[in-house]
C-alpha cells in the first residue's frame, strides 16, 4: 500500500455510512483526490477540527493503487482561514472557487503542473479572506483560476491568424477560448461577444498581477460588464453547467460595485 | 428481509451492516417489540408538528417549551437543526426560547439562505420582546457562516446578538486538539473561582 503525504486544501466534505467522511482534496503534484476518512464522525481525536471546507492541512494517505480512493490516515490542521466564515461575501465567493476548482480540477495524478493550480488555490483563499469581495475580483479571482487550471484564455492576438487585435472593440469567441482581430471579428457573426480593447488590457494585467494586488487594478461599469459576461460565458462554455454556489454569490455581490 | 434492509439503509448513518444487523435483530425479536416500532414509525408523521414560533418538532404547535410559561421570553438561542437544541435542553443552562432555522448555509449543497428561517427569526426578533439572540450553529464553516449572516440580517433590529464560545470539549485533550481550538480556549479563558 502506497502512503502519501503533503499538503490539502479541503474541497468538500460530504457524510458516509455510519461514521465516516469523505473529502475531496486538493494536493500539489496529485491534483484533486477524494479520501475517506475512517470513523471520522465519531473520534474525537482522528481528524480534530481539520475536515472542514477550505482548510489547509498537512494529510497522510494510504493508497491501494494510484486510481483507487485513499484512505486519510492523519490530517493536521494548519490554516482554517477563519476570515473566510467571518463575511457572507467572503464565504460566498471562497465556496464558488472551492466548487469550480472540485468540479474542474483533474483527478489525482493525470495532469502535469498540479503545483502551481494548489498554490492559487492557497492563495486564493487567503486573498479572499482579506480583500472585500466584490464583482471585480470575482471576475479576476475566476479567470485566474482557469489559467490555474490550464484554460487560460487567449487574449493576446486573434486565436485564428495570431494578428494582434486593433481598434476600439473586437470579438471574443466563446468555442475557440480568445479574442479575434477585426477581420475574423467581422467574419465571426453574432455569436461573438463584444469587448472593448481597453477591458481586454486589464484582464491580461490581472493574469499577470499577483492575486494580492488585484485590487489595484481598475475596473468599473460598462468595462466590469464586458469582463464579467467574457469570464461568465468561458466559465459555462468549459463545465457546461451552473455551480451550485453561483445563485449565492450573485445574491451577495448584488449592490456591491 | 431484503426489502427491510433496503428501508434501514435509507436511514442517516446507517450502512449496510448495520441495516442487516438490525434487520436479524427485528427478525427476532418479540412480538411486540416489532409491532411496537412499527406503529410508531407508522405515526411519527401524522402526530409530529412543527412548532408555528420555533420550528422545532413536537406534539403540537406551539410546542412544549414555547409553551412553557417560564420560559425566558426576552432570550432567542439559534440552532440549525431540532436535535441541537435537544442538546443544549440537555444541558439545563438555558432558560430562554428557541429558533431552528432548518440547516446552515452551504452554497456547494444548494443550501441559500432562502432554505433556512432567517426571514422568520428576523421578523420574531422584530415583533418585540426579544433583547439578545445567541447564535448557537456548529462552529464550523457553514455554521460561522451561517451565525455571521444571521447577524448582519439581525443588526438593524438593533438587538444584542452573542455567538457560543469555542473551547476545549469536556473529557477532551489538548494533545489531539487542533491549534484554532486550543486558541479560542486560551483567549476565553477564565478566572477559577
Amino acid at each position: 500500500m502506497a502512503s502519501l503525504e503533503g499538503e490539502a486544501i479541503v474541497l468538500r466534505v460530504v457524510e458516509y455510512g455510519e461514521s465516516d467522511l469523505v473529502a475531496h482534496l486538493l494536493m500539489p503534484e496529485i491534483g484533486r483526490l477524494t479520501v475517506i476518512a475512517k470513523h471520522a464522525r465519531k473520534s474525537r481525536r482522528r481528524f480534530p477540527g481539520s475536515l472542514d471546507i477550505f482548510n489547509h492541512l498537512t494529510v497522510r494517505i494510504s493508497r491501494r493503487r494510484q486510481s483507487d480512493l485513499g484512505f486519510l490516515e492523519q490530517a493536521i490542521l494548519r490554516s482554517p482561514f477563519l476570515n473566510l466564515r467571518h463575511g457572507v461575501r467572503h464565504y460566498a465567493l471562497a465556496s464558488y472557487l472551492v466548487e469550480l476548482l472540485d468540479r474542474m480540477a483533474p483527478e489525482a495524478g493525470v495532469a502535469p503542473d498540479m503545483d502551481r493550480l494548489f498554490d492559487f488555490a492557497l492563495s486564493a483563499l487567503g486573498v479572499i479572506g482579506e480583500l472585500e469581495p466584490d464583482l471585480k475580483l470575482r471576475c479576476f479571482m475566476e479567470l485566474k483560476a482557469f489559467d490555474a487550471l490550464g484554460l487560460r484564455p487567449e487574449l493576446e492576438q486573434c486565436v485564428r491568424c495570431g494578428d494582434p487585435p486593433r481598434g476600439p472593440k473586437v470579438g471574443f469567441s466563446v468555442p475557440e477560448g480568445g479574442v479575434l482581430c477585426g477581420v475574423h471579428s467581422l467574419a465571426g457573426g453574432s455569436n461573438l461577444l463584444s469587448v472593448h480593447l481597453g477591458t481586454l488590457r486589464v484582464l491580461r494585467q490581472a493574469l499577470i498581477y499577483d492575486l494580492k494586488h488585484l485590487g489595484r487594478l481598475g475596473l468599473s461599469g460598462e468595462a466590469l460588464a464586458e469582463a464579467s459576461n467574457v469570464v461568465f460565458r468561458f466559465q459555462r462554455f468549459h463545465l457546461g453547467f451552473e455551480l451550485k454556489s453561483e445563485r449565492f454569490l450573485e445574491e451577495s455581490l448584488r449592490g456591491v460595485a | 428481509m431484503q426489502r427491510l434492509v433496503e428501508s434501514l439503509r435509507r436511514l442517516p448513518g446507517i450502512g449496510e451492516k448495520s441495516a442487516t444487523r438490525l434487520a436479524y435483530f427485528l427478525l427476532g425479536a418479540p412480538e411486540d417489540l416489532v409491532g411496537e416500532l412499527s406503529e410508531a414509525i407508522g405515526r411519527i408523521k401524522s402526530e409530529t408538528a412543527i412548532c408555528e414560533r420555533c420550528f422545532n418538532l413536537g406534539e403540537r404547535s406551539p410546542c412544549k417549551i414555547c409553551s412553557q410559561p417560564g420560559r425566558n421570553q426576552s432570550i432567542l438561542c439559534v440552532v440549525e437543526e431540532p436535535a441541537d437544541l435537544a442538546a443544549i435542553e440537555q444541558s439545563q443552562s438555558f432558560q430562554g426560547l428557541y429558533h431552528v432555522l432548518g440547516g446552515a448555509l452551504s452554497p456547494i449543497d444548494g443550501m441559500g439562505p432562502e432554505n433556512l428561517r432567517i426571514k422568520e427569526l428576523v421578523a420574531r426578533v422584530r415583533a418585540g420582546q426579544v433583547e439578545e439572540v445567541i447564535l448557537a450553529t456548529n462552529p464550523n464553516a457553514e455554521g460561522d457562516a451561517t451565525a455571521h449572516y444571521a447577524a448582519e440580517c439581525l443588526a438593524p433590529a438593533g438587538v444584542k446578538v452573542t455567538r457560543i464560545a469555542y473551547g476545549m470539549p469536556l473529557g477532551g485533550d489538548l494533545e489531539y486538539a487542533d491549534h484554532v481550538t486550543v486558541g479560542r480556549s486560551l483567549e476565553n479563558r477564565q478566572l477559577v473561582q
